[in-house]
């Protein structure tokens, strides 16, 4: 670029009416030239360019605005505006071409509905879901620190305390560390008694969130502290519904679990923490006597200011190795491992969104497939009206112009529509979304917002565009003289115009083919799923989880009382008491020793503790495998017994018998050894499809942890509904203990039916979505075949008239249909090879090569297509020879 | 017929105007904006004045030439302007009726 001629300013003549022009950009060029040297090239040309951009905006919108007052831009320019002017007669042209043909228009429409909108509501979730920050201030900072442990292929588990303490006391990369527990507490006194879900949080999680209370203070490192921890934060919403958004709740005193606590604040309404918990509590850790054992913290930082997320993870492994030198007995097997928090909260279901919204591309592009073929076959019944705009001087480029203006036009109606159908079926999805899924972040306000609506703006532009670009060309590049020659004769085509219809039918069939595979597999997955037995029978058992504050004996008074009035209840054939429970609690893991072997050895000896009532194994039907179940003689004070699972006997005495060994979970100095008297069969604890893990059973009266009695499940083997049997267990409890209410009581066929809804939610989108891609495909396969009958009728009437049999014709035209079907199909497979291996982590009990999907789908899609074809096949056969000869 | 002839000029096309008419021979663009700024303190945007200035040539206010070009300029010719006796008699009309309505205020507004 020279000083003299700065290029910008050749590019500004676009913009500006012709006589104006050199004066202006010469204007310009002065006042540039004179502010060089005083405010340097870069400054001077920043400005050249801003005040060229500016007058430029000024000139078209007055040229928009007051078009009189300007002389009109030489057409030779080309300039923007003569664009906007023949993009105007274009619309208004292609609104009157869609008008005409209303059925091509509506099935058009259609297709583009189905296609757009599955897009848009697939989008908002995805988009809503992973792409969206927490609501959090630089919530990339916010980083989950769980452990890792390689042997037992854990990437991502809790934390032990003592760990955690370490960690927050020796890092230095992060500006606050804090640990999170799930908690549920009464709430008496005043109104009705309240089960509440909250949270414990140690001091510093809101410095993690980076969310102050609206209305008090946070926490103190004091107040975890045993004795100053009866401090509680609300949640906004708790604060209104239960205290009427009174703001002189700050100070005073509420009754949780039977105990007064102090409210120190209300958070803000904004606050939310997978899902919003009502009360936020300090998390009383009796700081110092943490167990580096039992794993039940999640834990969460904030990277400090400047601190990569690599600096973090090189500081605490640095701490991790440290702490396995020094706790080898416990640490030795695991590391401390960094994920962002958003990526270990969607980390788990983010592979089927991802593979929702490669499902719904494909119903698109076969959409597009279709609307394109659309296109084709009215390009060639306006063959004529092209001819002569060609004739008559037309350019290529305006006609291409105009016929994609067209499609972009119809795209547009269809995204329109799309849009429509993606808010109704948003508003389904919110309503079938299973609780599960909740916790999920940005679920809860998926929706359209503008970011959406843009970019279902832009893919109905671009669908535009992809199913228009073909017939646009494809119709523009006729030869001339032979159109115009075919007097009257309906429309014909050619062989490139039918080869492209293949094409595009073929690659429908392929693409569905791709989707159903898919569907196949991820349906048999699912049926594979819900024919894992859970290890026990589920059928008939209720459950009803009541939380109790109090410390163990009386605790135990009360759970026991309560089991027995249980068990009298009419219906009721057996009840036993248990936590965690499948498909209930989550429970952590615990860390044992086993009697007479070496404490070095690194492999982990860790199970999942369980307490529970003597006929909890009767009651559940869970099979014994050997030794025996725990009997009312199992009381408190030793001998300590446990009975442990398949899993756990086959893991840590692989070789050798059990029974009879002691395990120890206390790893006090003072061991409180406990006899294994049993072995049961495995039981699906969180899902059908995870493995179980080691399990050790011990009888109520001997919990091994404080906490254990604290959260107690009633389970009732009976034949009556839940809805019958829910009010005789709440007034049971009320009975005893007038504050104390009751949490869900639910049908374990419910909760397991829960546990599988997010996988059973996912299949049925994708077979939803594959329906679709189906129907497309068969309809645009009709319409093809239509076509091809339609054209050979000459044909067809000259061999009927020469003999042929109505058969034979009909071979003539299926082998024509079966050729593209068997070339879709065979594409379609090498296709669903090669993408199945992304649905690989969704897949239970099957690979993505599986036969039987793979024959089942190619005979279903054979057989939609057959029939797809017969039916304008047979329409071949009924040509009367005379009249096709005739025409 | 005078009054009908000579719509009432806008105020930002008066400035403008008397711009032009303070400038003499050297009225162009760069010069027209400048005066404003140095007059009135008001930093106009140039594609108002463009705009004004089509719009009050279209109307019949002004006449314009194009000048040489000059290196400074790019090679660019200069479009310089001049007033038509119309708008003349446009401002001379608008001085008359603002001086009539002032009369008497002076007390009020300075």
């Amino acid at each position: 670029m020279t000083d003299d001629q700065p290029r910008v300013l050749r590019l500004f003549a676009r913009f500006v009416p012709g006589d104006l022009r050199e004066p202006i950009a010469g204007d310009l060029h002065e006042e540039y030239v004179r502010m060089r040297p005083r405010r340097g090239v870069v400054r001077a040309t920043i400005w050249l360019w801003w005040n060229v951009a500016r007058l430029a905006i000024t000139f078209r919108w007055e040229r928009a605005t007051h078009g009189r007052s300007l002389p009109p831009i030489a057409d030779e320019l080309r300039g923007f505006g003569s664009m906007w002017d023949g993009l105007r007669q274009d619309v208004v042209f292609g609104a009157r071409m869609l008008r005409r043909q209303p059925a091509f228009t509506l099935v058009a429409l259609i297709a583009l509905m189905l296609g757009i909108g599955a897009n848009t509501a697939i989008f908002s979730i995805v988009d809503g879901v992973l792409w969206r920050p927490l609501p959090y201030p630089e919530s990339s900072k916010v980083i989950s620190l769980g452990e890792q442990r390689p042997r037992e292929n854990r990437l991502h588990g809790p934390v032990a305390p003592a760990d955690f303490y370490d960690w927050r006391r020796d890092n230095s990369t992060f500006s606050a560390i804090a640990a999170v527990e799930p908690a549920a507490v009464n709430i008496s006194g005043g109104a009705e008694p309240e089960r509440l879900r909250g949270i414990f949080v140690t001091a510093g999680f809101l410095d993690v969130v980076g969310i102050r209370p609206a209305l008090g203070r946070d926490f103190t490192r004091d107040e975890e502290i045993e004795g100053r921890h009866q401090v509680v934060i609300l949640s906004d919403g708790f604060w209104r519904r239960r205290f009427g958004a009174d703001p002189s709740i700050v100070g005073s005193k509420i009754t949780l679990n039977e105990h007064p606590y102090d409210v120190v604040g209300v958070m803000p309404a904004s606050f939310w923490w997978s899902t919003t918990p009502a009360v936020v509590l300090a998390y009383m850790t009796n700081a110092g006597d943490g167990s580096r054992a039992q794993h039940s913290m999640e834990v969460v930082g904030r990277l400090k200011p400047g601190v990569s997320f690599e600096q973090a993870r090189a500081d605490l492994d640095t701490i991790g190795k440290r702490l396995s030198e020094q706790y080898p007995q416990n640490n030795a097997a695991h590391f401390p491992h960094l994920s962002t928090l958003h990526a270990s909260m969607v980390g788990d279901v983010k592979p089927a969104l991802l593979v929702l919204l490669g499902a719904v591309g494909l119903v698109l592009l076969i959409a597009c497939a279709n609307v394109a073929m659309l296109l084709l076959a009215r390009a060639t019944s306006r063959e004529r009206e092209i001819a002569v705009r060609l004739a008559m001087g037309a350019g290529r480029n305006r006609l291409v112009r105009q016929l994609l203006t067209e499609s972009v036009l119809l795209a547009l109606i269809g995204g329109v529509a799309g849009v429509l159908a993606a808010v109704w079926s948003l508003t389904a999805f919110r309503a079938l979304l299973p609780p599960g899924l909740l916790v999920l972040p940005g679920i809860a306000q998926v929706g359209l917002d503008t970011r959406v609506l843009i970019v279902a703006l832009g893919v109905s532009i671009a669908t535009g565009l992809v199913f228009g670009i073909i017939p646009a060309f494809a119709a523009s590049g006729q030869r001339l003289a032979s159109t115009l020659q075919e007097e009257g004769r309906s429309g014909s085509g050619g062989a490139r115009s039918t080869r492209t219809r293949a094409v595009l039918v073929v690659a429908e069939l392929a693409l569905s083919l791709v989707l159903l595979v898919g569907a196949g597999l991820l349906l048999v997955s699912f049926r594979r799923v819900l024919d894992v037995s859970p290890g026990f029978e589920s059928q008939d058992v209720v459950v009803a989880s009541v939380v109790r504050s109090d410390p163990a004996p009386e605790a135990l008074r009360f759970y026991e009382t309560l089991l027995e009035r249980v068990r009298k209840l009419p219906n009721v054939e057996a009840a036993a008491l248990g936590t965690p429970l499948p498909f209930v609690d989550v429970g952590g893991r615990t860390g044992f020793r086993i009697e007479g072997r070496t404490t070095q050895s690194l492999v982990p000896v860790r199970a999942r503790p369980r307490l529970v009532s003597a006929d909890y194994f009767s009651t559940l039907r869970i099979p014994l495998v050997r030794g025996r179940v725990f009997t009312d003689r199992d009381a408190e004070g030793p001998p300590h017994v446990v009975i442990i699972n398949s899993a756990a006997a086959r893991r840590y005495w692989p070789d050798d018998d059990p029974l009879g060994r002691r395990i120890d979970v206390s790893f006090a100095a003072q061991p409180r050894w406990m006899e294994i008297v049993g072995i049961i069969g495995d039981v699906k604890h969180l899902g059908l499809e995870l493995d179980t893990d080691p399990e050790a059973y011990m009888p109520l009266r001997q919990p091994p942890f404080g906490g254990m009695t604290q959260r107690l499940n009633v389970v009732m083997r009976t034949r009556a509904p839940v809805s019958t049997i829910a009010p005789t267990v709440r007034s049971a409890v009320n009975q005893i203990d007038r504050n104390q209410p009751v949490g869900t009581v639910s049908a374990m066929e419910d909760l397991i039916a829960a546990s599988v809804a997010p996988r059973r939610l996912n299949v049925w989108l994708v077979i939803v979505f594959a329906v679709i891609a189906l129907v497309l495909t068969a309809a645009g396969l009709y319409g093809v075949m239509s076509y091809l009958v339609a054209q050979r009728t000459r044909e067809i009437g000259v061999r009927m008239a020469l003999g042929a049999t109505r058969s034979s014709v009909l071979q003539l035209v299926l082998r024509q249909a079966g050729g593209m079907a068997v070339v879709g199909i065979t594409i379609g497979l090498v296709g669903a090879l090669a993408l199945t291996r992304f649905l690989a982590t969704l897949l239970f009990g099957i690979t993505t090569r599986d036969p039987f999907v793979y024959v089942s789908v190619t005979v279903l899609l054979g057989v939609v297509a057959l029939l797809a074809a017969a039916i304008p096949s047979s329409r071949a056969t009924r040509v009367d020879p005379m009249a096709a000869l005739r025409t | 017929m005078a009054m009908t002839d000579v719509s009432i000029l806008g105020e930002f096309e008066q400035v403008v105007l008397l711009a032009i008419l303070r400038l003499g021979d050297d009225a162009y663009a760069v010069t027209i904006r400048d005066e404003i700024l140095q007059c009135t303190g008001r930093d106009v945007s140039r594609g108002s004045i463009y705009i004004t200035l089509d719009r009050l040539e279209t109307k019949g206010y002004l006449k314009s030439r194009l000048a040489d070009s000059t290196p400074e300029r790019g090679g660019r010719a200069k479009r310089y302007y001049e007033l038509r006796p119309r708008a003349l008699e446009a401002l001379k009309e608008g001085r008359r009726a603002l001086v009539a309505l002032w009369r008497g205020l002076e007390s009020v507004l300075t």
